[in-house]
């Protein structure tokens, strides 16, 4: 990968201005002075374990724990019986923080302790004795759903967590019209988004406070809420604290709530500070990987190359509990339809219990795993049709004014553009002999209006400092992203200040305002809106309250304010002036982005978000053919994502998103035997090295959005979209085999074109 | 548990005696934190001599705790074993090539080591003495007992060097390898070899394959196959089905299926062998 030097970054933290502005928040970082999750320790603080199933499937009969309690050093120990807990969840209600009378997968929670020491913690739980009845058990999620198979929970008879079939336009005219069908199945396993920080949580309870977590969370309000419901506590009395994040690619929406319910449990019984800390193993065994997928599609096409139609039977693996999975089933099986203009579409998805590991969401929720089918379905048209699959991309995707099939009001859209740049820019036109190209299309939203109806918008506060300097206050997190130093550059370009002047607070919950949090691609749209609106909400409070001490009109530039008579005035001064009339409050100003409703429907139609990126993915690579080894040697992301807040981070985003789309391509997957994770360490769970990936050029179209902060739109999520598609279209083109079943490794394609049976 | 630093050989075997058994060599130490740490362990790292490189007589001779990077950089192995530069190039991460040894490579019994498969192409012997001061010699592919388990008994065994002959003119060595990412992965095949040509025939070679056995794996009816012949497509093809048919190999979930292992190992033979000849007839890159 060849990081290019960015032409106007001074290399100076803080000195960089303009697009290339580099926050001075990642100098703690590099200077390794961040206090990480891992890091943080209290006085008097317990180490929480947990005692985990060793069986994916299996009744409960008794649990003893005398031993671990009579062990010196052992503060709290707590089981499934004694917590009397209503069950919890994200989109269902289908968990309890341990087990009572069944597990459910191998690694499901079935006791907990604190200790004085790790080690003490460690053989407590060892000490705990658990009788098991075993019962049979189900791992794939197609034969769960038949008649038969074993059930997980009373509740959700045939294993059916979450099922949706719809039509919209007529699918079968198009099918019936059709010049041609391209029909595949696709497989994709469970992708864990193997953030390099394990998750922990210390819990502390204060009698006066309540509970507070200290753990980095992408949605911190979010997950108190859950923790409130699940501890029977009042919403004021849980707040988080957020130390430094060591990555979270939506792993950290939610996080893993068990960790944080159980922390609480034993910090209320302990009476001490419990710090509950997952191992690698754990992270994999017991955490929360993206949902895997089998998705049987099928496309009609006109003879020039017009989508008709598309038709879709997807059934998606929960594992034993739901999380997020229901709602990611959701975006994965319709988002991929709005980047095209497909006139009729149909799907049938089933999301079904598994004995397995419970499953979360990593980054663009979905859209990635359907992108992987759509696109190769693209890719197969145009070859049966003989046609170019950019020239029948740029036929059928969505432009300006569009409404989408599923209701999306498409706005500005620079799609068509993407593609054409990309393609220009990997060599489309004069492809080198020998080698693979791939083309890939996404479109991802810019947070949702119809996630919660009521609540649809975000907020923000903006502090003047009586030294002059605005702190601004925001319930959207920074974890490497580069939104706290967007935000800055935002309220300073509203402000006319130096980003450098302006500090972002987000990290407690009791002050920060309230946020959905960072998922859906919403922060620069939507929160960044919020803190556009509150820095223009204090500009002009700061012009009243300076007009009120000259009593003449002001103006601002470079953080100065000027009157008509020429005095001139320091912020500082205003912010003093205000501070003494009102003894002792600070100028601040409101932001509140409250978006209009949506047209959103009964049966999930409608616009669902203020704006909509878009992006072009194109991939040159080679093939091995003795081997099947693919090496992908550039790939070029065209991205509309509209006015580019920040160039540096913005291709951060890029780098990062696309070496996490060549990880889930090429590499990664968890693997299973009998229900127990095979690759459980970063050692066999491969994600890419530096050396695996390819040059990666960004490229930006910078379409100026109407809705977005100064024409802004996201960018974070939809990075990793179209590179699955991009890399499977160019193995195809390479191997002159297609393989449906990710990852893409060496021994598939070589097995593919051998035309050996599959094996293992 | 104590940790020494030893400066002399004989505080090494004193050390090892005293430790009665409870006490072992370290070199690199990159597998220890993997295993049940021992109740004493003494390095090997700092004595004289043992991470030495150096060609006395027909003889080239690496100290025990020569580390990767050192190997795979020095000019001697470069010009003269370039297998063994190959193979320590791919160990691991930079971190990792830095500290570990190839002896302990060796030693550690991972039956797809990089180096040991590359010391094994090379024809290397380890010289190992004992806690009673005996010195042996022994062909590396002789000191594995099981998968992960060597013959030395590092409680009371000592691996100093490893020696081998070097490749001079008509000679030629190579190494390669197959993983399912390019750092940081095991083999799914690794394989060297190393080839002496007299008049554009095969005169001696050795062709080494892992994992088949616990041990790197010389495919010596393949090698009769070659002996007399040119080293041209035919014979590489001819060698690509014979190594195939002259091993078994297994499969497994994490890396791949035992067909398509076996179909690596012709393909990755087959590579060494035709690198190795190239250098031979003097076809590689300068100095080879």
């Amino acid at each position: 990968m060849t990081l290019k030097t960015p032409e106007k970054s001074t290399r100076r933290y803080g000195k960089a201005e303009g697009t290339d502005y580099q926050s001075p928040e990642v100098w703690s970082k590099v200077t390794g002075k961040a206090v990480y999750g891992i890091d943080h320790a209290m006085p008097g603080m317990l180490h929480g374990k947990i005692l985990r199933s060793p069986y994916p499937h299996a009744r409960i009969k008794k649990v003893d724990t005398t031993a671990a309690e009579a062990l010196p050093g052992v503060r709290a120990v707590l089981t499934g019986t004694e917590l009397e807990s209503k069950p919890f969840g994200i989109a269902v209600e289908d968990e309890l923080p341990l087990a009572v009378d069944k597990v459910r997968y191998i690694g499901d929670e079935v006791a907990a302790v604190a200790a004085v020491d790790l080690q003490t913690a460690e053989r407590a739980i060892k000490a705990i004795k658990v009788e098991y009845e075993e019962l049979p058990a189900v791992y794939d999620p197609a034969e769960a759903l038949q008649e038969g198979a074993p059930q997980l929970h009373d509740n959700f008879p045939g294993n059916v967590a979450w099922e949706r079939e719809l039509e919209r336009g007529s699918s079968s005219a198009a099918f019936a019209g059709a010049d041609v069908v391209v029909e595949e199945s696709f497989t994709i396993p469970a992708i864990h988004p193997a953030y390099l920080e394990p998750i922990s949580c210390i819990a502390v309870d204060d009698p006066y406070t309540g509970i507070t977590l200290h753990t980095a969370l992408q949605s911190p309000d979010a997950v108190r809420k859950i923790v409130a419901g699940a501890l029977n506590y009042p919403l004021s009395k849980v707040h988080v604290n957020g130390p430094v994040m060591g990555g979270g690619f939506g792993g950290r929406v939610y996080g893993n709530l068990k960790v944080y319910i159980l922390s609480a449990m034993l910090a209320i019984k302990s009476g001490r500070p419990v710090k509950i800390q997952l191992t690698r193993e754990e992270e994999f065994t017991a955490g929360r990987p993206m949902i895997a997928a089998a998705i049987k599609m099928k496309m009609a096409v006109k003879s020039d190359g017009t989508i008709l139609g598309r038709e879709a039977d997807i059934i998606t693996d929960n594992g034993a509990y739901s999380g997020q999975a229901p709602w990611v089933s959701k975006t994965l099986s319709e988002r991929n339809d709005s980047v095209y203009r497909i006139p009729g579409i149909k799907t049938r998805v089933r999301l079904a219990y598994t004995n397995k590991i419970p499953t979360g969401q990593y980054r663009a929720y979905g859209n990635q795993v359907a992108n992987f089918a759509t696109e190769s379905l693209i890719d197969m048209a145009a070859k049966k049709l003989g046609l170019d699959p950019l020239e029948m991309r740029l036929k059928n995707c969505v432009r300006e004014g569009d409404i989408t099939v599923h209701g999306l009001q498409v706005g500005k859209c620079g799609l068509s553009e993407c593609l054409q740049a990309a393609a220009r820019e990997i060599g489309w036109d004069h492809k080198k002999a020998g080698h693979g190209y791939g083309l890939s299309v996404a479109i991802h939203a810019n947070g949702s209006l119809v996630f919660d109806k009521n609540f649809r918008g975000a907020s923000a506060l903006a502090r003047l400092e009586l030294d002059g300097r605005i702190t601004l206050f925001t319930g959207e997190q920074d974890y490497g992203q580069g939104t706290h130093g967007a935000f800055a550059q935002i309220a300073a370009k509203a402000l006319d200040v130096r980003p450098a002047q302006i500090t972002v607070e987000s990290k407690e919950t009791k002050t920060a305002p309230f946020s959905t949090g960072a998922l859906a691609m919403r922060q620069t749209t939507v929160g960044g809106k919020a803190i556009q609106l509150a820095a223009e909400d204090l500009r002009e409070k700061i012009f009243k309250a300076a007009a009120e001490l000259t009593g003449e009109p002001v103006t601002m530039k470079n953080s100065v304010l000027n009157t008509m008579s020429g005095r001139t005035l320091e912020l500082g001064e205003i912010a003093y002036h205000y501070h003494n009339n009102t003894s002792g409050l600070n100028l601040t100003g409101e932001g509140k982005f409250v978006p209009e409703e949506s047209d959103y429907d009964e049966s999930g139609y409608g616009n669902i978000s203020v704006a909509y990126s878009f992006a072009a993915h194109a991939v040159e690579l080679e093939l091995d053919k003795t081997t099947g080894a693919i090496t992908v040697n550039r790939l070029v992301a065209a991205h509309d994502s509209g006015r580019i807040v920040n160039h540096l981070t913005a291709r951060g985003q890029v780098y990062g998103g696309v070496a996490q789309g060549i990880g889930m391509s090429c590499f990664e997957g968890c693997l299973f035997d009998e229900g127990r994770m095979a690759n459980a360490t970063l050692a066999d769970y491969k994600i890419p090295t530096a050396l695996d990936l390819p040059e990666i050029d960004p490229l930006f179209i910078e379409i100026e959005d109407p809705v977005g902060p100064y024409g802004s739109k996201g960018l974070g999520e939809i990075v990793m979209v179209p590179v699955i598609g991009a890399v499977a279209n160019a193995a195809a083109d390479a191997a002159g085999v297609r393989i449906t079943d990710l990852p893409l490794t060496a021994e598939k394609i070589y097995q593919a074109m051998a035309g050996w049976e599959c094996e293992q | 548990m104590s940790y020494l630093i030893a400066s002399s050989l004989d505080e090494v075997l004193t050390s090892l005696r005293d430790g009665s058994g409870k006490a072992r060599v370290v070199a690199g130490g990159t597998d220890l934190y993997l295993q049940d740490l021992p109740y004493g362990l003494v390095d090997l790292s700092c004595l004289k001599g043992t991470t030495v490189i150096e060609q006395e007589d027909d003889l080239i001779s690496l100290g025990s705790a020569v580390t990767h990077t050192a190997a795979a950089s020095s000019p001697l192995v470069l010009s003269r074993a370039r297998a063994l530069a190959e193979g320590c190039e791919v160990i691991g991460s930079p971190q990792i090539r830095n500290i570990g040894t190839i002896g302990g490579n060796v030693v550690n019994a991972a039956p797809a080591a990089d180096a040991a498969v590359a010391l094994v192409g090379l024809g290397a012997e380890a010289v190992i003495i004992d806690i009673e001061g005996n010195i042996r010699q022994e062909a590396v592919e002789n000191l594995y007992w099981e998968y992960n388990r060597s013959l030395i008994d590092s409680t009371r065994e000592v691996m100093i060097s490893l020696q081998f002959k070097p490749c001079m003119d008509g000679e030629g060595s190579a190494f390669t390898r197959f993983a399912a990412r390019r750092a940081l992965a095991l083999p799914m095949v690794n394989a060297a070899a190393r080839v002496k040509l007299e008049n554009g025939l095969v005169k001696e070679i050795r062709l080494v394959a892992a994992p088949v056995n616990p041990a790197p794996t010389r495919l010596v009816k393949t090698e009769e196959l070659v002996i007399g012949k040119p080293v041209n497509d035919q014979t590489i093809s001819m060698v690509e089905r014979s190594a195939a048919e002259e091993v078994e190999v297994r499969g497994s979930l994490l890396r791949c299926s035992a067909r398509y292992r076996l179909h690596l190992v012709g393909v990755l033979v087959s590579r060494a062998l035709k690198t190795a000849a190239e250098r031979a007839m003097g076809q590689g890159k300068a100095g080879e």
